[in-house]
């Protein structure tokens, strides 16, 4: 069982990062997550005191392929419940930010930049409640070394506020909810109404 | 209790507060209110006539406000006295209660509260715990949904004296419950609110649980618990019970319980940890366990007794493991929940130790008390020459010193445990430890630095920790450094700057500052003062440009013998890595600072005579031949 190898120092690499100081406060109640939005809408496999207990045994392949560390989205529903003030989404991100360091992609959601057309006017920057967008140097086919966005995969969450947010359609989300399919479902939603 | 009230030798004050407490052991002033009842003691026969007649209705805080009491009452019908009371807060002063009292004319409506002074000579403290108020925790929605309801509620609506005689039902409409959920850890187990576990409330769960399934066994009752603890003798039969009679325990704290706002069903949304999923039940009534908390008056209570409080505010014990019944202050004693949540046999176990503790001191004519107690030296007391100080007073951990401006402080030797933090902290050293006076500490580190001092490393150690570390390390057989001088204090509060100066002074190669463990301290706080000490001692000779290692501050328990070879060890390392000729230079260059900090040593009284007696014996005894 690879999932069962375990890594070294996985506990304090995670209360290393800011966020994941607590983790071992964890007495396993699952208040947050039975307070979870997203395993009560989406996943029901979703769990976050699972992930810490991962965490905290040192399984790092275990936790880097759970859902709990892909799905959050630091809405912080927990935060307020948990009785040992763990700040659970903290810790979640620091896992992530792991995941990402070892080259891991995240197999859902994350925001992506379409460097021939950004014009780094750093919009996205502003807008990201992650500080998961920042401006930086690099060198881009065809344009040369010029400024343009990027995203941290490790801390982007795809809220989809960059997108949003954009003037030059050059952040959007990796596979759905892209502009052009968001409005094309309010026009035929705007059809349907005018048709009823 | 009414047991207790027909035993002549006890005397029940009820309805009296505790004002005033003075004196000492053996020798207690209380002073006391008894508070006005408006019926008199020596009239009323208890017949009830009066509270039939009484027309004002208020909320009946026995019954957790489930049930109405008239103005004037007795808060039971089993109370002890039983003499009623009225509540002038509620009375309209109709006087229909005297009317119905007739000729017994025992209500009396121009009582007055009576301030009396006894003597007592030793007191118990049993005042009890509070309970926690869920109302601020909204997830659990109690206050707003009828049906969620607290243990002290459920306690009084399944009494067979409480308001429904008994029945066993719900508030919203007045049917018995099918479904019953009992969610443990309210409050408690929560840094939101109370950190501690409040002890008894599993078990409490689950005696609540077979009660009920015993009288209605088609009741579906499920617990929840973040971890069941059942530890003592019994306990865990009784949970085995519990399961076996078909009651659902389920791991898991809920986060949410909602309400159908229509039929006032809940449903609780919890994870079940065994299954890893979030599970969502309906009840029909749900009993939330909150935490013990202190008594709301326990502060105010604490500084009239004069008792400090542990965190989180129950009365603090004078130690944890070896006197959890006695109070720091000689005399006062803790029974039951007062001094922590504890269940029905810890309080009456508790309770009788304390009763054995104080009858101790009821059949003594003295009380001994250990020797080494502080004295003032009242001519030398800045505080008599009208300049404010007060550190000494600061710094006991028992209230033993009696601090005035303008006149010298004066330490109540009854009271003082002898830890000797007012001598290490007045800056005029104006007070002195009996047996530990600076004269004698200084003799012996004169005679323990006679020979070679930079090689020496000199310990302080108090006596009930660091002392029996060495004593461990010795008897253990670790080795260490055969440099190290051992000098033992009561109180790493008692290790006095002025000592340790004069160690350097002396030459000293390194001084090693050892205590207890701040949570293992003897003198509640002296480990605090002693450890703010260290610090401050650390910070300057970090400034005056000591080589690091020559001072070392470390907390060593009396289990901790193999620790305290390994901190000599080091420290001798840490000494020999400093060559010779640098550090007698150091030493020389130190010298001047050090004598500059100890001018005024020899205006202690005895010290001047006693270093040069210790010289003279010191050097006769190396100028002899040491027989073989």
């Amino acid at each position: 069982m690879s999932y069962l190898l375990e890594s070294e120092n996985l506990v304090e690499q995670v209360k290393a990062i800011p966020g994941g100081e607590m983790l071992m406060m964890c007495y396993s109640c699952g208040t947050c997550t039975s307070k979870c939005m997203i395993q009560e809408k989406l996943e029901p496999n979703y769990n976050p005191r699972r992930l810490i207990r991962e965490t905290v045994f040192n399984l790092e392949n275990m936790a880097f392929a759970d859902e709990t560390t892909w799905l959050c989205t630091a809405c912080d529903l927990c935060f307020p419940a948990c009785p040992q003030k763990i700040h659970i989404s903290g810790v979640i991100t620091a896992v992530k930010q792991l995941a990402v360091a070892q080259g891991l992609k995240n197999p859902y959601q994350t925001a992506v930049v379409d460097v021939s057309t950004c014009v780094a006017c750093g919009l996205c920057e502003q807008v990201c409640p992650y500080e998961a967008v920042k401006l930086v140097e690099k060198k881009v086919p065809f344009r040369g070394l010029i400024t343009v966005a990027e995203v941290d995969p490790g801390k982007c969450m795809a809220c989809g506020m960059c997108s949003a947010a954009c003037r030059s359609t050059s952040i959007r989300l990796n596979q759905e909810y892209n502009d052009a399919e968001i409005v094309q479902n309010l026009w035929s939603w705007l059809e349907s109404e005018a048709m009823a | 209790m009414v047991d207790a009230a027909r035993q002549p030798l006890i005397d029940i004050k009820a309805y009296t507060e505790v004002e005033k407490v003075e004196g000492f052991v053996g020798n207690f002033k209380v002073t006391l209110r008894e508070k006005a009842k408006y019926v008199r003691a020596d009239r009323c026969n208890g017949c009830n006539a009066c509270t039939v007649a009484c027309p004002v209705e208020i909320p009946n805080y026995f019954e957790m406000n489930l049930a109405p009491r008239k103005a004037i009452y007795v808060p039971m019908s089993q109370s002890v006295p039983l003499v009623y009371t009225i509540d002038m807060d509620a009375c309209i002063h109709c006087y229909k209660c005297v009317e119905a009292c007739g000729a017994l004319e025992a209500i009396d409506f121009s009582m007055e509260d009576k301030i009396v002074e006894e003597d007592y000579g030793a007191i118990v403290v049993a005042t009890g715990f509070g309970h926690f108020d869920p109302t601020p925790m909204t997830e659990y929605g109690y206050g707003r949904f009828p049906n969620v309801i607290t243990a002290m509620e459920m306690e009084r609506l399944n009494n067979s004296a409480g308001p429904t005689r008994g029945s066993f039902i719900r508030p919203s409409d007045s049917t018995r419950p099918k479904r019953l959920a009992i969610i443990n850890c309210v409050g408690s187990r929560d840094k939101r609110y109370n950190t501690s576990c409040s002890n008894f409330c599993c078990m409490y769960a689950i005696k609540n649980a077979l009660l009920l399934k015993q009288m209605h066994p088609d009741m579906d009752i499920s617990i929840y618990y973040i971890d069941i603890r059942t530890p003592s003798k019994g306990y865990e039969e009784f949970y085995d019970r519990a399961r076996e009679s078909g009651i659902r325990f389920i791991q898991g704290r809920p986060a949410e319980i909602t309400e159908d706002p229509d039929t006032h069903q809940l449903f609780i949304k919890s994870e079940d940890i065994t299954l890893g999923r979030v599970i969502e039940r309906e009840y029909d009534l749900v009993m939330l366990n909150q935490a013990a908390v202190p008594q709301p008056d326990q502060n105010h209570m604490s500084t009239v007794l004069n008792v400090a409080q542990s965190p989180g505010g129950w009365y603090m014990e004078y130690h944890p493991k070896l006197r959890p019944i006695d109070s720091p202050t000689d005399g006062i004693f803790f029974a039951g929940a007062c001094q922590g949540p504890k269940d029905i046999p810890a309080s009456v176990a508790q309770g009788s130790a304390a009763a054995a503790r104080a009858s101790r001191i009821l059949h003594s004519e003295t009380w001994q008390i250990e020797p080494t107690v502080a004295v003032v030296w009242p001519d030398r007391c800045v505080s008599a020459d009208g300049k404010a100080c007060g550190i000494c007073e600061r710094s006991c951990p028992y209230g033993a010193i009696d601090y005035e401006k303008g006149k010298a402080a004066v330490v109540i030797t009854a009271k003082c445990h002898g830890c000797g933090a007012c001598v290490g902290e007045c800056p005029h050293d104006s007070i002195t430890q009996l047996h530990y006076t600076d004269a004698q500490v200084l003799s012996q580190i004169h005679t323990l630095l006679a020979i070679e001092p930079e090689k020496k490393i000199v310990a302080f150690r108090c006596q009930w920790c660091s002392y029996g570390g060495a004593d461990l390390a010795g008897t253990s057989h670790f080795e260490y450094s055969a440099n190290e001088r051992g000098l033992r204090v009561m109180c790493s509060a008692r290790m006095d700057a002025d000592l340790i100066y004069e160690a350097y002074r002396l030459g000293a190669g390194a001084v090693l500052y050892s205590g207890c463990h701040p949570q293992d301290c003897h003198y509640i706080t002296g480990q605090i003062t002693g450890a703010k000490r260290a610090a401050r001692l650390e910070k300057m000779f970090e400034r005056l440009g000591m080589s690091p290692g020559r001072f070392r501050t470390e907390w060593i328990s009396a289990a901790e013998g193999e620790k305290y070879a390994r901190v000599i060890n080091e420290m001798q390392a840490a000494l020999d890595a400093i060559p010779e000729e640098d550090l007698k230079a150091e030493i020389e260059r130190l010298k001047p600072e050090m004598e500059k900090k100890l001018n005024k040593l020899n205006d202690i009284p005895g010290v001047e005579e006693a270093m040069i007696q210790v010289d003279f014996i010191v050097n006769e005894m190396l100028n002899k031949e040491v027989p073989v």
